[in-house]
């Protein structure tokens, strides 16, 4: 079961690299899968990756300010995305594995909305349902 | 209304200006004027637009602006000043940023135009920026996308080329003096011959947001005779060779020897598979050469992710093996490069791959990366545009390759029409270049036959042959599809928003630390 698990993961970051310029590896460690949920506070259209900002609200009662690493623009514009997609204050769960230099980053395999509905980073098509 | 009155009497203007159209200059064949070479602009408009007197870093120049000075609006002007003031910081093109569309025309490097019945590509050898400026009536697939190099539409006025810019940031300077635009501007460009070796070039700029009214720049495009092909010059690689960023690698880089452990190269090998026969009904160019022009995009298999047949490994997606020779699809690597390869998938060496920085990814690789590339046939010449901001000109001609130590990351690269085949053979490169993200190896000891074989009118058969004695034993070819679509490139400005970089640098710098190495 488990390595059904980590075979779907896998088959994930596959359609994520579609655009990759970097080794994913290199830059996102495997070992620190990671959840987190919080509201939007940007999202940067750009290449070679977007980026999703987020405020998390740690145990202790403080905010932080995460960088989620989506595909590239050229390929969420590809898919189907737009700018208003994802607004400020849009409240979001995501999947994905942490940077290996500890910092408040993450690459994100898929994001679930308030009301359930999950989408990959890579596919816009849930959210126009 | 008041912005239409003024464009057409500008126009006019212009046209009284302008000594009566030569009738002696290039044409094509429908009997357009025929703009393709290699040209370089005459003016000091990349350092200000405005007349200047000298400043650090900044040579005097003349106004190139029709109405004498810009129309800002007072908070606009003020502004402006404040980037003059801090131009050494703010600048964008000090960062080695997308320079936008007409500062570029205007910088002092070189840039070559390709022009076909639907399409005028302008290479510039300035880090291999181009631009591609649609002729034949395409409208936008992606309008209201914001490019640094804008959304670039032409169409033809007798024998002007006007072209209309939109859909630009808002992150790039008109020149080193701080002039600017917001995004909401419209850019009207017009390119006039007026002999066979001149161009006027004027650009009338639309944003209400920030002038009273538009207003124009005018500066002649030189056409540069004595210049064989561009060269290159990659703006941010130099910064970070310069400063130690991107280091030097000894055994890989020219002049690199081929090293003593090395068993002797051959030549020797298996023959490749024959190649599939081109369909007699393949559409053509007018000239009778395949046409093999448009948007493609490689069926790779992941070999951005290694050339030979893999599983995954750590988060390596799995390759699906490209290599077709040797026949095992196993690279024929000397001992000590494959231990190079290998050791080249530890995280710590994933700051090194060049494509990691933004920098163009070489051949083969570029059709790979994985991005799409466009590619245009003008009179004389294959072009291919990468969205990954790289181009590659390919002349059809029997011409020699570069010096042996004018050494390029894209190479040099001549082709021919073989059976219906585009051959290209290419040398001159300059080692720096990662075959994927895995860490397969080359050098710059590397040259390579690539064929590209229109297998229908939306697919085409891509293969490359590489030979490099210092890190192979024997050839090698990899072998994959070119599948058309339809689609339009998007621009990728990869460094400028390049989160990545520090992240794998400071992966890097733990692990040097780790050894008790200074980073």
């Amino acid at each position: 079961m488990k390595k059904t698990v980590i075979l779907t993961i896998l088959m994930s970051l596959g359609m994520m690299q579609a655009n990759a310029h970097h080794s994913f590896s290199a830059e996102f460690d495997i070992e620190q899968p990671i959840s987190l949920s919080g509201k939007v506070t940007r999202m940067q259209w750009s290449n070679p990756h977007g980026w999703i900002y987020i405020d998390v609200e740690n145990d202790d009662g403080s905010v932080t300010n995460w960088a989620l690493e989506t595909s590239a623009a050229n390929n969420l514009i590809r898919r189907g995305w737009r700018r208003d997609d994802l607004p400020a204050g849009t409240t979001i769960s995501v999947e994905g594995f942490r940077a290996r230099n500890g910092t408040a980053t993450a690459n994100i395999r898929g994001i679930t909305l308030e009301d359930g509905r999950r989408l990959f980073s890579g596919n816009a098509d849930e959210l126009r349902k | 209304m008041r912005h239409r009155n003024f464009s057409i009497k500008g126009l006019i203007l212009l046209f009284i200006a302008i000594p009566a159209l030569a009738q002696d200059i290039p044409r094509t064949e429908s009997g357009k004027p025929f703009f393709q070479g290699i040209w370089q602009a005459q003016t000091r408009a990349a350092d200000n637009l405005e007349g200047h007197v000298a400043r650090l870093n900044l040579p005097a120049g003349h106004s190139v602006i029709d109405s004498g000075s810009i129309p800002y609006l007072p908070e606009a002007l003020e502004r402006r000043n404040t980037n003059f003031a801090n131009r050494e910081v703010l600048d964008p093109l000090n960062k080695c940023h997308l320079p936008g569309p007409t500062r570029i025309m205007a910088m002092p490097w070189p840039f070559q135009i390709f022009q076909t019945e639907d399409h005028i590509a302008i290479a510039f050898e300035w880090t291999q920026v181009y631009r591609l400026i649609y002729s034949g009536g395409q409208e936008p697939y992606y309008p209201g996308f914001e490019h640094f190099m804008g959304d670039s539409r032409g169409h033809w006025e007798d024998d002007t080329f006007v072209v209309e810019i939109r859909d630009l940031n808002d992150r790039t300077w008109l020149d080193a003096a701080g002039n600017f635009y917001t995004n909401a501007a419209v850019i009207t460009e017009r390119y006039m011959m007026i002999d066979a070796n001149t161009i006027r070039y004027q650009a009338t700029f639309d944003d209400p947001s920030l002038f009273s009214e538009p207003w124009s720049i005018s500066f002649p495009l030189t056409r540069q005779t004595d210049i064989p092909r561009l060269l290159e010059y990659q703006c941010q690689a130099e910064v970070e060779e310069a400063n130690g960023e991107f280091e030097r690698v000894d055994n890989l880089w020219y002049p690199a020897p081929i090293p003593a452990v090395n068993i002797p190269f051959s030549d020797a090998g298996e023959e490749d598979p024959r190649l599939p026969a081109v369909p007699g009904d393949i559409s053509r160019q007018p000239d009778g050469a395949p046409d093999i022009s448009g948007y493609f995009m490689a069926n790779h298999g992941g070999a951005n992710y290694g050339l030979e047949q893999r599983e995954n490994i750590a988060m390596f997606p799995p390759s699906r093996g490209v290599v077709i020779n040797p026949a095992d699809g196993v690279l024929p690597y000397q001992g000590w490069a494959r231990e190079e390869m290998v050791e080249r998938r530890e995280a710590w060496r994933g700051y090194d791959d060049p494509t990691a920085h933004c920098f163009v990814a070489g051949i083969p690789r570029s059709h790979y990366v994985p991005s799409p590339f466009f590619i245009l046939q003008p009179p004389g010449y294959v072009v291919i545009l990468h969205e990954r901001m790289s181009y590659r000109v390919i002349p059809l001609d029997d011409r020699d390759h570069l010096p042996d130590h004018i050494r390029l990351w894209m190479g040099d690269a001549v082709g021919r029409w073989e059976n219906d085949s585009l051959v290209v053979e290419s040398s001159n490169y300059n080692g720096k270049a990662w075959l994927n993200e895995l860490g397969d190896v080359i050098s710059h000891a590397q040259t390579v036959r690539e064929s590209y074989t229109p297998v229908s009118d939306t697919q085409i058969l891509y293969r490359a042959t590489v030979s490099d004695p210092i890190v192979y034993s024997r050839p090698w070819t990899i072998e994959m599809p070119l599948n058309q679509q339809d689609e339009e490139l998007l621009e990728v400005a990869c460094l400028e928003d390049n989160n990545d970089l520090q992240h794998l640098k400071d992966v890097r710098d733990e692990h040097r630390a780790s050894l008790g190495r200074e980073n």
